[in-house]
């Protein structure tokens, strides 16, 4: 051992000797008080009861093997030391839990040194876990992200219910139309002609009224009765001008020639989209040049 | 040689007037000018020719036949108070004064390249 050493060590053991004279003396004091019924542990905390009969007998198997090692017998195999090592891992176990009671214990421990406990303390009041929930749905939101993110095919959104056509074959589709078309042609002006024909009922002269220019008149009826009302004139847009043209114009005289397709009933096809469809917007089949005159279609 | 028919009268107390449609026919003929209207009008209905404010005439598709708007107030100093400017100066009665129409536009134009209150002073500066 070097002098280093041993002048350490005289330091430590006055410093030892010192403390224990100060320890005893905290002891004594504390016995004396236990003794007297001073302090009344009946009602205390368990754990840490536990906690300082285990720390006693740590001390005590502690002081047993410094005593083996200053009396320089071996401390090899010696049941102490199993002891001790058994008593340090409850201790080490029981710190977190110490942790997690801190507060508990800190909290008696001011009631008793406060005396008693004050109704309208703050502390006294626990949190309400309930509150602190957010009212808005974060959590499944992230969930149903989690789950598009694995399926990359686009699904359009379900708004309404929509037409379902998947079971209908190329045959069905081809039928239908064709249904539509023969009764379409049915009503047309030469099929309802020759039904009047043959019919015995009394014949019914009525006014022919083409769809379009019914429509354009009730438009203008309309407008005008508006005007006449409101003591004012509207200006004509370019759109309606138009209309008001064609209507009235030469270009309505070409639907006397124009008759219906009929080629459903006759041939029992449909007829082509090319020809006469019902959303054409002009009334017959010419188109008006430049000067005005219609090109002649040769069929 | 027209003829003038009124549809729809109707005494308007609220604006102390008679308001009417005009019916006029004329076969054969171009559209009348508004100043006869009103004489045939004045003679209709026994008043003077300048208390009557007609407008809005349109003839139909063919020719022969105008429809269009009258209105007769009892007193001008009525008129003057509840006709719109526009009609009062096709009677001569107000003068509308309006810079012209390219001025308007150069002003609206130079005012585009000042932003605020500055904007007010650019019209001063006509170059």
């Amino acid at each position: 051992m070097s002098t280093e050493e041993i002048t350490e060590a005289m330091n430590l053991l006055s410093a030892v000797e010192s403390q224990t004279q100060d320890v005893t003396k905290l002891v004594d004091h504390l016995l004396k008080k236990a003794t007297e019924n001073e302090y009344n542990t009946s009602k205390g905390i368990s754990f840490l009861e536990l906690k300082y009969q285990l720390l006693l007998s740590y001390l005590m198997n502690l002081t047993y093997i410094s005593l083996q090692k200053s009396q320089g017998s071996s401390i090899q195999d010696d049941p102490a030391i199993d002891r001790l090592i058994e008593i340090r891992t409850v201790l080490e176990k029981m710190r977190p839990i110490d942790k997690k009671l801190k507060y508990q214990v800190d909290k008696v421990v001011r009631t008793a040194a406060s005396g008693g406990t004050d109704s309208s303390d703050p502390l006294r009041y626990r949190a309400n876990p309930e509150n602190l929930i957010s009212k808005l749905d974060d959590e499944s939101e992230s969930e149903s992200e989690g789950e598009e993110k694995k399926s990359k095919i686009y699904h359009p959104p379900k708004l309404t219910a929509m037409h379902y056509e998947g079971d209908e074959t190329e045959m069905d589709k081809d039928q239908k139309v064709l249904e539509r078309a023969k009764k379409r042609a049915l009503s047309t002006s030469m099929l309802r002609e020759l039904r009047e024909e043959f019919s015995e009922g009394p014949t019914e002269i009525r006014e022919t009224t083409s769809t379009q220019r019914s429509r354009a008149e009730r438009k203008l009826r309309e407008r005008t009765h508006y005007e006449e009302e409101n003591f004012m004139r509207f200006s004509v847009s370019k759109k309606d001008k138009n209309e008001m043209k064609r209507v009235a114009g030469l270009s309505s005289l070409n639907n006397l020639t124009h008759f219906d397709d009929i080629s459903a009933l006759t041939e029992g096809r449909a007829p082509q989209a090319g020809g006469s469809s019902k959303k054409r917007k002009h009334g017959g089949k010419g188109k008006k040049g430049k000067k005005g005159f219609k090109k002649k279609r040769i069929h | 040689a027209a003829t003038i028919r009124t549809r729809k009268f109707m005494t308007n107390r609220l604006l102390c007037r008679k308001q009417m449609i005009v019916d006029v026919l004329h076969p054969g003929k171009a559209t009348i000018p508004k100043t006869e209207v009103r004489e045939k009008l004045a003679k209709m209905y026994k008043t003077t020719p300048d208390v009557i404010f007609c407008f809005g005439f349109r003839t139909k598709f063919g020719g022969g036949k105008t429809s269009g708007f009258g209105l007769i107030y009892d007193s001008l100093d009525f008129a003057k108070k509840f006709e719109p400017k526009y009609r009062l100066q096709r009677h001569g009665l107000v003068e509308i004064k309006k810079t012209g129409r390219k001025q308007r536009k150069e002003r609206k134009n130079r005012q585009k390249k000042v932003r605020g209150t500055k904007k007010a002073k650019v019209g001063a500066g006509k170059k």
